[in-house]
């Protein structure tokens, strides 16, 4: 009786990180996949990994990235599977109209527009940065790169969304 | 003290930064002051940007967020039904993926996780609370169908889907009638305890019908799939 508590208690109190945390897994795993449907795919494969691997998650409020990083892998597992065709990025913007339009924002449609078409190393730290919270040295972590090389590619990112969204970049330093 | 294009180097890269050598540069350069501003500007931009709306349907799918219904009530008799409609369609081959891969089936394997206790009942829904579950769909099941020991309305890959074990001569036999999800073939999976097929329904989407254990044949799988398919109404 005791052991069936426990265990609603435990899928409850899993529900609820789930609950809270999957806007924004979804949101991730959209701008990793950069395809609403393979993020859901993803998301909800995570989430039945995070159920089985949950005793490896020591500290509740280190959920977000424990999750954020069972995402990742399960997106890069996406990859040893099956190999993706090469896809036209104006293509997938069109496929994901619905999820990238903004109404009555043009502003927010253009970028998003342009994150569609970072390359890929630089599109994954920004979303960790500015969408996740992350720091630098967070983000090195989780991708395994050093410092420097994060900034370099936050750098990158930015100064090529800024140019393609009409900013005017003529202060944007060079390398 | 620091460049100009140092500091907008570094400020590019984390425009809410707070280092105090930035920031002290920032007080000193009306320049790269505006820069910043400008900078800040775009990145509020960028965070909307990235904020995209989440679908509420999609939103809303936990892996183990289902509410059951049931409640002892005159078995149906799932076993008493006739030819299938899915005669027609083969099941070729019989070759069962060992590992389905990112598809329809393994989702549905997946939601099965999270039902444990679907499998352990065996008395009979609530004929009522069985019509509730079912009316989305618009579907009703044949008065003689097996006993429906289990009906949840679950969430799933963004919609709403009748979840159900039937009890059957052959054990307990999960059913989920995916009116949103449509296969060209029938599709067999072979994957943590779990086998089954999800057969299309023309005009109605697909249905999936699992067993577990590894003994269940991929016959067996087949006929009930076709039983469960012809012990369905559709009202619309």
């Amino acid at each position: 009786m005791n052991d069936e508590a426990g265990g609603i208690q435990r899928r409850t109190r899993f529900q609820a990180i789930c609950q809270s945390l999957r806007p924004d897994l979804l949101r991730f795993a959209f701008w990793l996949s950069r395809d609403r449907a393979l993020a859901e795919d993803v998301v909800q494969e995570s989430m039945l990994r995070a159920w089985k691997a949950q005793d490896s998650l020591l500290d509740e409020s280190a959920a977000k990235p424990w999750l954020l990083t069972i995402v990742r892998r399960e997106y890069a597992r996406t990859f040893e599977r099956k190999r993706f065709p090469t896809v036209d990025v104006d293509e997938l913007i069109a496929k994901e109209e619905p999820m990238l339009a903004a109404a009555e924002e043009q502003d927010v449609s253009d970028v998003r527009a342009a994150i569609m078409k970072l390359p890929d190393e630089y599109r994954e730290p920004l979303v960790l940065q500015v969408l996740m919270g992350y720091s630098t040295a967070e983000i090195a972590r989780e991708l395994d790169l050093s410092g420097p090389a994060v900034l370099t590619r936050l750098h990158r990112a930015r100064r090529q969304l800024r140019a393609a969204c009409g900013e005017d970049t003529t202060l944007d330093p060079q390398e | 003290m620091m460049e100009h294009t140092q500091y907008r180097s570094a400020i590019l890269a984390d425009p809410h930064s707070t280092d105090a050598e930035l920031r002290a540069h920032r007080e000193a350069c009306a320049e790269c002051r505006e820069y910043t501003e400008r900078l800040l500007r775009f990145e509020s931009r960028l965070e909307r940007a990235l904020r995209v709306d989440i679908p509420p349907t999609a939103a809303a799918v936990l892996p183990f967020a289902r509410k059951a219904v049931r409640d002892p009530r005159t078995p149906r008799h799932w076993m008493a039904i006739a030819a299938s409609i899915l005669l027609g369609v083969a099941i070729a081959g019989g070759v069962w993926l060992a590992l389905p891969q990112r598809t329809l089936a393994a989702a549905v394997v997946a939601h099965m996780a999270g039902e444990p206790e679907a499998w352990q009942r065996t008395e009979a829904v609530a004929d009522s609370e069985l019509d509730t579950v079912l009316k989305d769909s618009k579907l009703r099941l044949k008065p003689d169908a097996g006993v429906v020991s289990y009906a949840s309305s679950c969430s799933f890959r963004g919609y709403r889907v009748p979840h159900l074990v039937v009890q059957t001569p052959a054990g307990p036999v999960t059913v989920m009638v995916l009116v949103h999800e449509s296969v060209r073939k029938p599709v067999q999976f072979d994957d943590e305890g779990y086998r089954g097929t999800i057969v299309p329904v023309p005009g109605h989407g697909s249905i999936a019908v699992l067993m577990r254990g590894l003994k269940v044949g991929s016959g067996e799988i087949k006929r009930v799939a076709e039983r469960v398919d012809d012990s369905i109404v559709w009202t619309q």
